[in-house]
């Protein structure tokens, strides 16, 4: 796999930027309780953990509980990463959206995320291209985006960014489960292979 | 069922995404277990998203360094799980693929199908790994009969849907008398029934052997010897410990090549 595009992100140059394969090592330290390892994962996860978890739950003070949540979940079950299954930073952004989308779905985040709904809607396309415009590989994932068609693009930033189900897609969109499910698929096989990742 | 199965194939896109709730992820998950290329496909799709999660990334507040370091400074870690272990380290110490390469020349058009049959075998055993060192013995000797058939010069692969919605893989060698038979997705069966394997000829029906009980919806291969030109292989279910002839209706019948 090409891990020079699943770099830490950032603006900038970044000294303490690493590339994927270190990330890995990493952990492989922190599993063994290298308190100075897991500080180097934290400079390396903390913007993108908070990042996505903050573009989901939107509000700062629930956004830096969960990403701390996050965080000692990664000390913790450090053990447990098998590469085998995909890089170290998969990993960790996978527990990090689940996070994320079970405090979306708690029912005490209910009543917030009924109020920033319109807003999601509103800016989930414009949002992802904006965002990605901060980004080092921003000229690749914007065009991998712009590939797609505006139902696909649209269907995974409520899914990802918005914490959607899809049956909740297929509501806001007025179109047929079957087709969210079926163009969310597609969309992301797209996004593959358009970004080369390979695995 | 091929529309049901499908259909459960699509819900990889709304799972990488967590999109999907309740029964319907906990089916997914299950089906994943069972579907190597589902599975495949949802480590590729998890990897995209990743990167749009990089794309949203943003500095969280200085403070919150100090605090996750000191909170995982007082929180215990987990210990490794032996068993993943274990596997892995038997995963490792396998190379199924390797005799099989070496002879590519001689037949190229099976060799790719053969690694990846290696490779499916490879990991059966190692996902169905043996907890004990006398398993573990079993196992390494069970892989050996397997590698001895799928080495064989004329080893074929060939994989059959079964009429319960499962999938077998067979490679057969006639040369050696012998195929290895691997399935996954067979529904799994009460304590008091088994899979059973057929040779079946027109007169003549022979015991090939019992499927070993699934683990994560796979079967470890059955190494079955004793195969003629011509027969076709069966499969049944039958009271535990097996019969010595079919009393159902097989979920399987496939012709082998000669």
């Amino acid at each position: 796999m090409s891990t020079g595009d699943l770099r830490a992100p950032g603006p900038g140059p970044r000294p303490r930027q690493r590339q994927d394969e270190d990330l890995d090592g990493l952990v492989r330290h922190v599993a063994r309780g290298d308190e100075s390892a897991f500080e180097a994962v934290y400079d390396q996860l903390s913007r993108p953990v908070y990042g996505l978890i903050r573009k989901v739950l939107r509000d700062p003070a629930q956004s830096e509980e969960v990403t701390q949540e996050v965080l000692l979940e990664v000390w913790r079950t450090a053990s447990r990463f098998d590469p085998a299954k995909g890089s170290a930073m998969a990993w960790v952004m996978t527990i990090a959206h689940r996070r994320a989308i079970d405090r979306v779905r708690s029912v005490n985040a209910q009543a917030l995320r009924e109020r920033k709904a319109g807003s999601v809607l509103a800016g989930s396309a414009e949002e992802v291209a904006e965002a990605v415009e901060t980004r080092l590989d921003a000229e690749r994932v914007r065009r991998c985006l712009d590939s797609l068609t505006e139902l696909q693009r649209e269907s995974i930033g409520l899914a990802y960014y918005g914490g959607y189900t899809y049956q909740q897609v297929a509501g806001v969109l007025d179109a047929a489960l079957g087709t969210i499910k079926t163009r969310i698929r597609d969309g992301l096989i797209r996004l593959r292979d358009c970004m080369g990742v390979s695995w | 069922m091929r529309f049901f199965r499908e259909e459960l194939h699509t819900l990889s896109g709304v799972y990488v995404l967590d999109a999907l709730d309740g029964a319907e992820r906990d089916r997914f998950t299950r089906h994943l277990h069972r579907c190597q290329p589902c599975a495949n496909e949802v480590r590729g799709l998890r990897e995209t998203a990743t990167r749009l999660a990089m794309a949203v990334a943003m500095s969280p507040p200085a403070h919150l360094r100090e605090r996750v370091l000191a909170a995982a400074a007082s929180t215990r870690q987990l210990p490794p799980d032996t068993e993943q272990l274990r596997a892995r380290r038997f995963l490792r110490s396998r190379r199924f693929p390797s005799s099989i390469t070496a002879r590519e020349g001689r037949f190229p058009r099976l060799a790719a199908g053969l690694a990846a049959a290696a490779a499916a075998v490879a990991i059966v055993l190692g996902v169905t790994q043996a907890v004990t060192q006398r398993e573990l013995g079993h196992a390494r000797a069970q892989a050996q009969a397997v590698e001895a058939v799928l080495s064989a010069p004329d080893a074929r692969l060939l994989t059959r849907a079964t009429s319960d919605g499962g999938r077998a893989t067979v490679v057969v060698s006639q040369s050696r008398h012998a195929l290895v038979l691997t399935t996954s997705g067979l529904p799994s069966l009460p304590a008091a029934k088994v899979y059973e394997v057929w040779f079946l000829a027109p007169g003549r029906t022979q015991r090939a052997g019992l499927l070993p009980s699934p683990t994560a919806g796979r079967t470890a291969p059955l190494v079955a010897h004793g195969l003629a030109a011509g027969d076709r292989i069966g499969v049944t279910v039958e009271p535990a410990g097996g019969t010595s002839r079919p009393t159902t209706t097989p979920i399987l019948v496939m012709s082998l090549p000669t």
